[in-house]
């Protein structure tokens, strides 16, 4: 797998990388005749996240050496959980299928069935499965906590010191258990993890641009978290020592985002984490635009909680490193305001001729060029190419899904637990980019306005440079809105919005 | 299978028959364009220079020369030239359409040694009709022979780097020295080497290259030595500078657009630059998958930034020196590193930023020719031609700067008297004096007082071309005033109205 190979950038270039972003912020903030002041404020606050971004990541990918204690013979006792909550049958059989195939000599199976909690038609049918592959099935009839009520309903019932959690759709290799178990022969090790790789990414252009997203996460993103043990849990594909787990208060049943914050509470208490850099199990990226988005939503929701309510710089127990990891992955969802305010600096222009700087455009250009183009490099570096244009517009054009949670999180309501569909929905997803047409629609109508009002000047050409580079970065998001997907027996018309009672 | 055929057949390199061809093609239109439009343009200051400069002995070549800010080489191989084929600016002009028709394949030849011949092919298309290189092309000047001995040498390194063979240290060291005597900015040439060694010096080829480098750099300093000890003993080095403003940022972009779009007019060329963050969306477009930079890719972009950066810093920290022309040397790597760039993206995408980017190009090219108000026009023939039919021998021509004294007299064929302001004998004083405000009554009054008419000639502004205007809008009647190119004027002022007396009064 191309993304988990390593390139270890070299720390000249990432501390060139360093340099350059810190100049351009301090330029930008110190150096540049202020327009109007509170685009100004914001522009500033804009850049400081930027900064945080860029910092967060090179302390994510700086070479460092960590060597790890594995022993092959360390073989206890596993139980393997496979959560479901109403997945197709058939998707969760070749996952108990795999399961039991895996070779390790000594584990049990369970089905942790949420679908009668969930009210899904066919929750029956993860009983039936069971019962036909001779493994146990858990089914909650008590709701509450979704997917972490479900796993610490089953621990309860269960008495394995170490569990694996397999999302439904997620098919582990043979090998799985013994690539990883072996890490717990160190004592302090709570969790090990292992990437979420989407078999399915060459389907379409929402599977193509969800996987083009992760690789850099599992690639160079996790490795890096790795080294600095800050290594969180991804929700599947992992291994759980539960004596941790439960120094930890279990799995954390209060956020949508439940593996990120047990993963915090566990670091809190000093356990280790090591993330596996192999690809052990192949799931499914979502397939559809709404599911993409319900998914995006569900993530971004979750870490921002951590951001807004368990905010990492202020709990004991974590290392600075772990500190700055995980606020720098929980603050990434913040990015889409950022976008927004980005974006709506040419409008502004083209509508009042406001400008946060009055600076001279090749001066900005002088000092933004180099630190963009480096920054660009040391992605692509690091993600040993991996990182795509594709990925890069998923990420930015997420920012109404971003800019909800943020809104969501703010005002305080609540978000249920939606569980990522694992079949195609089909339907007509246009209105989930609305704001993305609208912004096209109202740079046409700007540009307009501005020629109107001043002519082809320089301002009015970098401005529509500008949203020009918006537009581009928008079109790949729009183009699988509108993606028309061939017919498929398996397909859902709209899903049901089904929420797991919390 | 038919449509697999040709899908393979797409990604096929181009056989050497089409190579051979286009690049024929390539050079025809490179000679064409220069012998039917820009050979036939006006002689400028600087090429008066080089024809005043090579129009004596080896001796007083070297003795001129070393009064400039130029090291000899081009001069002394056009001195050569024009004792073989005439000294007119015509022929000189050819020798650097020499040179030009040169680089074509020599681009070509690196690009395809490094990437492919597909990158090569296009690359050798952008430096043909760059408009810059056209410019420079047929200019009697030394800028497209140093391209052509960057290109040879950077082909010698890249061999260095990929092969390593003694004969390529033979080979790199030879043009190196033909370099450094071809233009003091080869030096930048030479650092982004270093810079490039220093980044990527554990995958070169050459066995104990650093040992070989330092050898070759000895070699290098030792041979241009002697150069530097006779400038230094004539004792001209220390005001052999040109009066060059102090480069801003806009300066810095424009250097990069003239390179790619040639010289616009200032309307032109804030469109231009004022795009630049479109550069921002080609990176985005580069990340791709499995799509990684090679390390010749970065040499080229080291290429294309380390002298342009360089002389930028140096010009603001140290004192100015920043001229587009002098860092040719960046261009050709910026043509090959743009060529590789696009041939990464998807074909398509890749087919039609080729097509906007060449049809920008040559539409730009055909705008340059045409534009009568093109920065870089120094109309010097019909302000002379102007000046031969108007100005009578009651007259008095004044030029400033100084120096435009060479093309003045290359087409100046009256009798009137012409002096320069301030004051300069080129040939007792050396250099060009300083402008004194305060001095300037007394000159314009000894050198105009036993005449009827002056007619000033403004071009290449020193710092005081308006000072002299705005004195002799105070003190005399214009008479007319005349723009022949963009900042050369020529003006006309009444001195007395009665008529001179002559002896026989």
């Amino acid at each position: 797998m191309e993304f988990l190979k390593t390139i270890r950038a070299s720390p000249i270039l990432l501390t060139i990388n360093l340099i350059l972003s810190v100049a351009y912020f301090v330029f930008i903030a110190a150096f540049s005749p202020i327009g109007n002041p509170v685009m100004f404020g914001i522009l500033v606050a804009a850049g400081l996240f930027h900064l945080w971004q860029v910092l967060g990541y090179l302390h994510s990918v700086w070479p460092r050496k960590r060597v790890r204690q594995f022993d092959a013979t360390f073989t206890p006792p596993v139980g393997v959980f496979i959560t479901v909550c109403g997945e197709p049958n058939d998707i969760v059989e070749e996952t108990v299928i795999a399961a039991k195939a895996m070779d390790y000599p000594n584990f049990s199976i369970y089905i942790l069935n949420d679908g009668k909690v969930a009210n899904r038609d066919n929750w029956k049918e993860a009983e039936v499965l069971a019962k036909k592959h001779k493994i146990k099935c858990i089914t909650r009839t008590t709701p509450g906590g979704a997917k972490a009520g479900n796993i610490n309903h089953a621990l309860a019932q269960t008495k394995e010191e170490f569990t694996v959690i397999f999302d439904a759709d997620h098919v582990p290799k043979v090998h799985f258990l013994r690539a990883m178990m072996g890490y717990f022969s160190d004592e302090r090790v709570a969790f090990v993890q292992s990437p979420q790789y989407y078999k399915n990414h060459d389907e379409n252009m929402v599977t193509g641009g969800a996987w083009e997203q992760q690789a850099l996460f599992f690639g160079a993103i996790l490795k890096g978290k790795d080294t600095a043990d800050t290594a969180f849990m991804c929700g599947t594909n992992m291994i759980l020592r539960r004596t941790a787990l439960m120094e930890a208060g279990g799995m954390c049943e209060t956020s949508i985002a439940e593996d990120f914050l047990t993963s915090l509470l566990i670091h809190e208490k000093k356990w280790k984490s090591v993330y596996v850099d192999e690809v052990l199990a192949e799931g499914l990226a979502p397939e559809d635009f709404l599911s993409y988005y319900k998914q995006q939503f569900r993530w971004a929701r979750g870490s921002l909680e951590v951001v807004f309510k368990y905010n990492p710089l202020f709990r004991r127990g974590l290392t600075m490193g772990q500190r700055i990891q995980y606020l720098s992955s929980a603050s990434f969802y913040l990015s889409g305001l950022i976008v927004v305010v980005n974006a709506l600096l040419p409008l502004l222009y083209f509508y009042a001729a406001l400008e946060p700087l009055q600076i001279n455009t090749m001066s900005l250009a002088l000092i933004f060029l180099p630190y963009i183009f480096v920054v660009l490099y040391t992605i692509q570096l690091t993600s040993n190419f991996s990182y795509t244009f594709r990925a890069l517009s998923f990420s930015l054009s997420s920012f109404p899904i971003h800019c909800k949670a943020v809104w969501q999180i703010l005002t305080g309501k609540k978000s249920g637990f939606v569980v990522t569909s694992k079949k195609k929905v089909s339907g007509n997803f246009s209105y989930l980019v609305t704001p993305h047409l609208v912004y096209i629609g109202l740079v046409i109508l700007g540009i307009i306005v501005g020629l109107v009002r001043e002519g082809v000047s320089a301002a009015i050409i970098t401005n529509t440079a500008w949203a020009v580079i918006y537009i581009a970065i928008f079109t790949p998001f729009i183009m699988a809105a509108f993606e028309k997907t061939s017919p498929n027996d398996d397909e859902i018309k709209i899903a049901p919005e089904k929420k797991v009672a919390v | 299978m038919m449509w697999i055929r040709k899908a393979k057949d797409l990604h096929k390199e181009p056989r050497w028959w089409v190579v051979g061809l286009v690049l024929g093609l390539l050079i025809t239109f490179a000679i064409y364009f220069s012998i039917t439009v820009f050979t036939k343009t006006s002689l400028r200051l600087d090429e008066a220079q080089s024809l005043f400069q090579t129009n004596r002995d080896i001796g007083g070549v070297l003795n001129l020369v070393a009064q400039d800010v130029h090291v000899p080489g081009y001069h002394i191989l056009l001195h050569y030239w024009q004792l073989i084929f005439g000294n007119d600016i015509q022929t000189a002009r050819y020798m650097s359409l020499v040179f030009f028709a040169a680089l074509i394949p020599a681009v070509y030849t690196l690009a395809s040694y490094v990437f492919n011949r597909r990158v090569g092919l296009f690359a050798a298309t952008l430096i043909t009709i760059s408009p810059f290189m056209d410019w420079y092309g047929s200019e009697a000047r030394m800028y497209v022979m140093l391209a052509f001995f960057t290109v040879i040498h950077q082909l010698a390194f890249l061999k260095l780097f990929k092969e390593g063979k003694s004969v390529h240290w033979v080979w790199y060291t030879l043009t190196a020295i033909a370099g450094i005597y071809t233009h003091y900015f080869f030096a930048f040439v030479l650092l982004t080497e270093v810079v490039f060694y220093l980044l990527a010096r554990k995958d070169f080829a050459a066995p104990k290259a650093f040992r070989k480098f330092l050898i070759a750099g000895v070699l290098v300093v030792a041979s241009i030595t002697p150069w530097l000890l006779y400038v230094n003993s004539l004792g001209f080095a220390s005001n052999t500078q040109p009066n060059l403003n102090e480069p801003t940022s806009v300066d810095l972009f424009n250097t990069y657009a003239q390179f790619i779009f040639g010289f616009q007019v200032d309307s032109l060329n804030t469109i231009i630059v004022s795009m630049w963050p479109i550069v921002v969306l080609l990176a985005f477009f580069g990340l791709q998958k499995n799509k990684s930079t090679p390390r010749e890719a970065i040499f080229f972009v080291a290429a294309a930034i380390v002298p342009v950066l360089g002389a930028f810093i140096v010009s603001v920290t140290i004192t100015p020196f920043f001229q587009s022309r002098y860092l040719i040397v960046a261009l050709p790597a910026l043509m090959i590193f743009v060529a590789w760039a696009l041939s990464q993206y998807p074909r398509k995408i890749s087919l039609l930023l080729k097509s906007i980017l060449v049809l920008g190009i040559a539409g730009l090219f055909i705008v340059q020719v045409l534009n009568p108000n093109t920065p870089v026009k120094e109309d010097y023939r019909d302000a002379v031609g102007y000046l031969n039919e108007k100005a009578s021998n009651r007259d008095v021509i004044i030029l400033s700067a100084p120096f435009t004294i060479y093309p003045t007299e290359y087409y100046y064929k009256g009798d009137t008297k012409i002096v320069t302001e301030p004051i300069w004998d080129r040939f007792s004083q050396g250099s060009v004096p300083a402008f004194d405000e305060a001095k300037l009554p007394e000159d314009i009054k000894n050198t105009t007082q036993s005449y009827q008419n002056a007619w000033i000639m403004l071009s290449y502004d020193q710092g005081y071309n308006e000072t002299i205007r705005k004195y002799m809008d105070g003190n005399y009647e214009r008479t007319s005033a005349k723009e022949f190119s963009k900042n050369l004027w020529v003006y006309s002022y009444k001195i007395r109205y009665d008529p001179p007396i002559s002896l026989a009064e």
